[in-house]
């Protein structure tokens, strides 16, 4: 019993506090597999964007509002600053989310991957929908569109 | 179940992320200020570092100045860049200095006076001091920084420009004092400070302009009669960052009709270069549809030609430089093709209206500076500095 209390506790843990994985060369196709036949937002930020805080706030109401929202969260700091890149995501409520944390000395290597039309502004969100047709968006994004977007694609 | 990062992926860390993007004020009110702080200061003391200064004294030497751990280094060339004298450090007491992207180290040299300015980083988010160090004695030894800002709270003033000639020195920095504690206040202001004694003494700070953009480098030439000239981005109306010109203590002028309006930090500042016209020619970047991407236009009087698109958008282009030598004007910017980082250069011989093709300068494998454009008497010349290349220098033919 104890031990089942011990796992259930790690278990609780886990999800309360998720893992920060590093982003590298790849890592966009990794994440669009984990989410495959089901829409999700990825949203790109950095501690150092003054920006960022509006949209991770709006993303933590978000996800209040809608529990099942699929979100991924990728820092584009350095993987040193992860731990307090996660307590900052657990300020906003984002804590079980998938994060992730660019991990190259290049980020101009990444963006190209992910997307050759971003010039490196934050925050940038791309909402993919059930087929993984995407729409970006440059800029803290009104909380208005995020419901639409949730009220449509979230069931 | 909880995969953290392992410390040592953390030393092999390397270079820092997209950019240090504000300089704001402080971020939004539900922020936890403490962690703020703590990454921001985390940022300061680990960034690469890599921007450079540069510049041709009359003789022909060229002058360097580079930031290792907290010192700014000074050395020169006879030779173009192929070989350097031993560096001199500036400031003997170390300090947090920005030098990547578009907070960069600047540096003049006139006659024997070397003049070197940098932003120092405050441990506070955003927050800088723009320092000032003069040489008298052609670059052997540099006298105790000055702090330039007359307002010392630990908030924005980062992002130096600088001017020199003989008669004194001229510094454009982005100041949050009118916007600190007054959150109706848009976007940050452009101070600016002159000093016709060397750097000695500077008269009071004076506002150029209030609401511009926080994070975009200035850049800062001299008019046809010395007057300093900036264009920075700038914020019209609500939130429309496009770009901005004046001359010092004349009202600015608008640069660019973009309309990028953006709650965002673009993070990339404009060009300019003054021909002995009088024509400004500017070069910017613009995410704005239906032509974002990089801009050239030709600012002469009250007119000016149509924003000419070059680049290739596919490629990052950016972080653009311009020089006017006679009718000739030459853009350079930066490009990565997937697996370099490009220096492109394209040319005009009709003063702006007519260009050739672009092309490659050079490239390098690894992380890179941002291009920069230094003249001398004779030739025109790229100065780049690269990771796993060292600092370039190639003269650039028209």
């Amino acid at each position: 019993m104890k031990r089942l209390i011990f796992l259930a506790t790690l278990l609780l843990a886990g999800f309360a506090q998720a893992d920060i994985r590093p982003y590298v060369a790849g890592s966009l196709k990794k994440i669009e597999g984990e989410h495959r036949g089901r829409p999700f937002i990825l949203t790109f930020w950095s501690a150092s964007c003054a920006h960022c805080p509006t949209e991770l706030k709006a993303l933590g109401e978000l996800l209040r509002q809608h529990p099942k929202l699929n979100l991924v969260i990728v820092a584009t700091d350095t993987p040193a600053e992860g731990p307090e890149l996660q307590r900052l995501a657990q300020s906003y409520g984002l804590a079980a989310q998938a994060q992730w944390v660019f991990a190259d000395a290049q980020p101009e290597r990444l963006r190209y991957e992910i997307d050759r039309r971003w010039y490196g502004e934050l925050p940038r969100t791309y909402f993919y929908d059930r087929q993984h047709r995407r729409d970006s968006r440059s800029g803290a994004i009104p909380v208005e569109q995020l419901e639409r977007w949730a009220g449509e694609h979230v069931k | 179940m909880v995969r953290r990062l392992l410390p040592l992926l953390a030393g092999l860390l390397m270079a820092g992320s997209v950019g240090a993007h504000g300089d704001h004020a402080q971020p939004g009110a539900a922020g936890p200020k403490v962690d703020y702080a703590k990454v921001w200061l985390e940022k300061q003391q680990n960034a690469p570092r890599l921007a450079v200064a540069a510049t041709f004294d009359e003789t022909g030497r060229l002058w360097l100045a580079r930031v290792v751990g907290q010192q700014v280094f000074v050395s020169h060339s006879d030779d173009a860049g192929r070989s350097f004298s031993e560096a001199v450090a500036v400031n003997r007491e170390p300090e947090l200095i920005s030098a990547d992207g578009e907070a960069r180290p600047q540096i003049a040299a006139i006659g024997q006076r070397i003049y070197v300015s940098w932003t120092q980083a405050l441990p506070q988010p955003f927050a800088g001091h723009i320092r000032l160090a003069v040489s008298d004695d052609g670059g052997m030894s540099f006298g105790e920084p000055v702090t330039v800002n007359d307002d010392t709270r630990p908030i924005t003033h980062r992002f130096n420009a600088m001017l020199a000639d003989a008669q004194g020195v001229t510094l454009a920095w982005i100041d949050k004092r009118d916007g600190t504690g007054n959150p109706d206040y848009t976007g940050a202001a452009i101070y600016t400070a002159r000093s016709t004694d060397g750097g000695r003494s500077f008269e009071s700070n004076r506002k150029m302009a209030d609401h511009s953009c926080e994070c975009c480098r200035i850049a800062i030439a001299a008019d046809t009669d010395g007057t300093p000239v900036a264009l920075w981005r700038h914020i019209f109306g609500q939130n429309t960052r496009d770009f901005a010109l004046a001359r010092l203590d004349e009202p600015l002028r608008r640069a660019s009709e973009d309309g990028w309006e953006i709650d965002a930090c673009p993070h990339h500042g404009g060009a300019l270069a003054i021909g002995r016209d009088g024509a400004r020619h500017i070069a910017w970047f613009t995410g704005a549809e239906p032509s974002p991407g990089l801009h050239y236009r030709r600012i002469v009087g009250d007119t000016q030609t149509p924003p000419q698109r070059f680049g290739n958008l596919d490629a990052q282009a950016g972080h653009p430089q311009v020089a006017v030598h006679g009718r000739h004007v030459t853009l350079v910017w930066r490009e990565y093709d997937g697996r370099h980082n490009l220096i492109r250069a394209m040319h005009s011989r009709d003063n702006g209206s007519r260009w050739s093709a672009p092309s490659t300068l050079t490239r390098t494998a690894g992380a890179a500076d941002d291009p920069l454009l230094v003249s001398s008497r004779q030739a025109l010349w790229l100065v780049w500095n690269t990771t796993a290349n060292g600092l370039r220098t190639v003269k650039i033919k028209p």
